[in-house]
């Protein structure tokens, strides 16, 4: 069949080059673990210079929530210092990211019933950081009001938890969805149709052109071999992120065939997306240019790193039709939620007809001529 | 000639790109089991021709009918009926010349066993037996053409297309591919169709030679046909003792002499078709009861009569073509 003979050529010829698939395979657990450790969702280990001049009662205490917090959440990490110069200076020159300085008042102060005044100097070019730092700081002297108003704080806390309704995801499993994602694009892109457009710029597209090879022939044949190649690639991705991050499979054969259509229907639709783009192309330079630009507009707004309910209004539409959105939404509901096939039918049926339409596109829209 | 054994029939065909006429009204036949050449200098519109041929390219009017199939209508069964070897390599770097040949023929829907008793005996042909499963990336140009000529095969294609078989080829290759060009003549009754900028090429292997320039054709013939239009430029030297003026003047009135000289006992006449006049001229003298002791005949070549159509050589075009290719510029950019 002559289907078969364009995808045995493109399989053969992938294999042929191991660095595209170590390529291909690494790229996108890297990023897992950069992106996993670079921003863990809150910040962790920020600088924090503390100058205290107070050895009363209160200013202990505050000392000790401080403590508190770099052992615990480990928002910050606390440099004792003794000149209140020192601690502003370095946060100036960027050594710390803020500085504490409790003046000797501080504890007398809280005696008296004054209003106490514990001066904070925030490095407020890092804005992520100070308004972490601000936070945390903040918690650590409330607390020492708590005592006087315990009841409500209290009963906030316990509303709080009883939130969680799932398993807690943490920061790195909740990237697992962006990574299958991320593995599924860079497949779509570097098969499929880019082999088209490296051999019309190797100039050996007319080897085939020239063959009584259909349209359908061409088209389909290069992706299914891209489908096959990318399939493969996301799946091994899938299953060491899930080594890596832990995430717990309550039904591993219901999931995991969940997970499979998920992966080979954004595949397809990715796939036939990328042969309407680049399907008359005869550089891989501009491939390389529109590959930069589509990551951005396709992944960023997938909800795969920020949740959509968080975005304004316009990209939200946005999120309605981009095909990357249904397929993170469909993966953090069969990993996070432990459901399958059904509770994602929605999401299945927009990439079903987003497929559909981009396939019958890249069909009609291709041309066999050379010009 | 009926109508069943002419193999391509071009009627007027034009192609434009924007305002620029690349080929421009050209209408000519080609008869089955024929090799037909197209010369012409780099850019006279080959390449755009054959590629008019091949469904590669829509013509912007007029029509082209290869193996009785029309271009434009039924670009698929003329796909099936015909070889092409495109002027740039197109077999891929990262198979091997044995896979290049295989999913070829799978591509033409060759039975596996068929494949496999053809494909060696094809590489054999072209000399890469000992290369079949070296990955063509390690092949030289030369190879590669020749791996090429060999694909082009593996289906048994009607009509075979070759677009500058052999340019950038060292002159042993060359020979290789002429020799090949050759074998497939006298083996089944395939039509041949080449472009050349290279007039040895065409003189060596046509039978029937098509000059375009500037997208127009000039002339079409057999070359002996296109030698014997241009006037009197075949020279003729007889080297005769004694040579007497008034045998001169007698040889000069001859319907076929241009003009005629004399050097002390030397003779040169300009003549048309001087291979088949040179015994006329010698009989000539004898009856004057003179002898000749020795004759020479500078023949025209494809070369003269490619000047006397378009005004130009061909040289110096060739030269550059030969220099970017030298220079390891894609092929592509030199169409
Ligand atoms: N796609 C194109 N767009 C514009 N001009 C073209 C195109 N293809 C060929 N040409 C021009 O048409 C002319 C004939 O080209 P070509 O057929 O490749 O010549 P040849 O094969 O005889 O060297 C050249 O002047 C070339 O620049
Ligand atoms: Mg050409």
């Amino acid at each position: 069949m002559r289907l078969l003979a364009v995808i045995d050529r493109d399989l053969k010829k992938f294999r042929r080059n191991p660095v595209v698939i170590a390529m291909s395979i690494l790229m996108p657990i890297l990023y897992l673990v950069i992106l996993g450790n670079s921003f863990q969702g809150k910040l962790q280990g920020l600088p924090l210079a503390v100058v205290r001049d107070d050895t009363g009662q209160s200013s202990r205490r505050v000392m000790e929530n401080l403590r508190a917090i770099a052992a615990g959440p480990q928002t910050f990490s606390i440099i004792s210092l003794k000149d209140q110069q020192e601690a502003i200076a370095g946060v100036k020159a960027g050594i710390y990211k803020a500085a504490i300085i409790i003046p000797a008042d501080f504890s007398r102060k809280v005696a008296m019933q004054a209003v106490p005044e514990i001066g904070l100097f925030l490095d407020n070019t890092d804005g992520i950081s100070a308004e972490s730092i601000r936070g945390a700081v903040n918690g650590a002297i409330r607390a020492i009001k708590t005592e006087y108003v315990p009841i409500r704080e209290k009963a906030d806390e316990v509303r709080l938890r009883d939130i969680n309704l799932y398993a807690k995801v943490d920061y790195f499993q909740s990237l697992v969805p962006g990574v299958v994602i991320m593995a599924i694009f860079l497949g779509a892109l570097t098969t499929g149709a880019f082999n088209l457009v490296m051999d019309r710029f190797l100039g050996v597209d007319e080897s085939y052109m020239l063959t009584p090879l259909s349209k359908m022939d061409i088209v389909g044949g290069l992706i299914i071999s891209g489908l096959l190649v990318t399939t493969c690639i996301a799946t091994l991705i899938f299953i060491v992120s899930i080594l890596i991050t832990g995430i717990p499979f309550t039904n591993w054969l219901k999931q995991g065939v969940s997970v499979l259509v998920v992966i080979v229907l954004t595949t397809l639709g990715l796939l036939s997306m990328m042969f309407v783009l680049m399907g008359r192309l005869s550089h891989p330079r501009i491939v390389g240019i529109l590959s930069g630009f589509l990551n951005v507009i396709l992944f960023f707004p997938s909800g795969a790193v920020y949740p959509i309910a968080s975005f304004p209004h316009w990209l939200q539409l946005f999120a309605k039709v981009n095909p990357e959105a249904y397929a993170v939404h469909a993966l953090k509901t069969i990993l996070f939620k432990g459901t399958g096939i059904s509770s994602i039918s929605h999401d299945l049926a927009f990439l079903a007809c987003f497929t559909i339409v981009m396939m019958t596109t890249a069909v009609l829209s291709f041309k066999r001529t050379v010009r | 000639m009926t109508q069943k054994n002419i193999a391509v029939e071009v009627t007027g065909i034009t192609r434009k790109f924007g305002e620029f006429t690349a080929v421009d009204n050209i209408s000519f036949q080609v008869s089955e089991g024929q090799i037909f050449g197209f010369l012409g200098t780099n850019g006279a519109g080959k390449t755009t021709l054959i590629r008019m041929l091949t469904t590669l390219l829509r013509p912007t009017s007029g029509q082209a009918r290869v193996a009785g199939f029309d271009v434009t209508a039924d670009p698929d069964q003329v796909r099936r009926s015909i070889g092409v070897v495109p002027q740039s390599l197109t077999s891929d770097l990262d198979l091997t010349g044995y896979e290049n040949m295989d999913i070829y023929g799978r591509f033409y829907n060759i039975s596996a066993r068929e494949r496999r008793e053809r494909i060696p005996h094809l590489l054999e042909l072209v000399g890469l037996s000992a290369w079949a499963d070296h990955m063509v990336a390690s092949y030289s140009g030369g190879m590669r053409r020749r791996l090429e000529l060999a694909r082009v095969l593996v289906h048994r294609p009607r009509i075979l297309f070759l677009d500058e078989p052999t340019i950038g080829l060292d002159p042993q290759s060359r020979r290789v591919v002429w020799d090949f060009i050759r074998t497939l003549r006298q083996g089944d009754a395939m039509t041949l169709f080449l472009t050349t900028h290279y007039m040895d090429e065409a003189e060596a292997l046509c039978e029937r030679v098509a000059i375009i320039d500037s997208g127009k054709l000039i002339a079409i013939g057999s070359p002996d046909e296109l030698k014997a239009r241009i006037p009197g430029s075949d020279i003729v030297t007889l080297k005769v003792p004694q040579l007497t003026n008034d045998t001169v003047e007698q040889i000069g009135k001859i319907p076929f002499v241009h003009s005629v000289t004399m050097e002390e006992n030397t003779l040169r006449a300009y003549v048309d078709n001087g291979a088949e006049n040179l015994p006329l001229l010698i009989e000539t003298i004898k009856a004057d009861g003179l002898r000749v002791v020795s004759a020479t005949l500078h023949e025209q070549s494809l070369e003269d009569v490619f000047i006397h159509f378009t005004g130009k050589s061909i040289r110096e075009e060739t030269k550059k073509v030969n220099f970017l290719i030298g220079a390891g510029i894609p092929q592509k950019w030199g169409r």
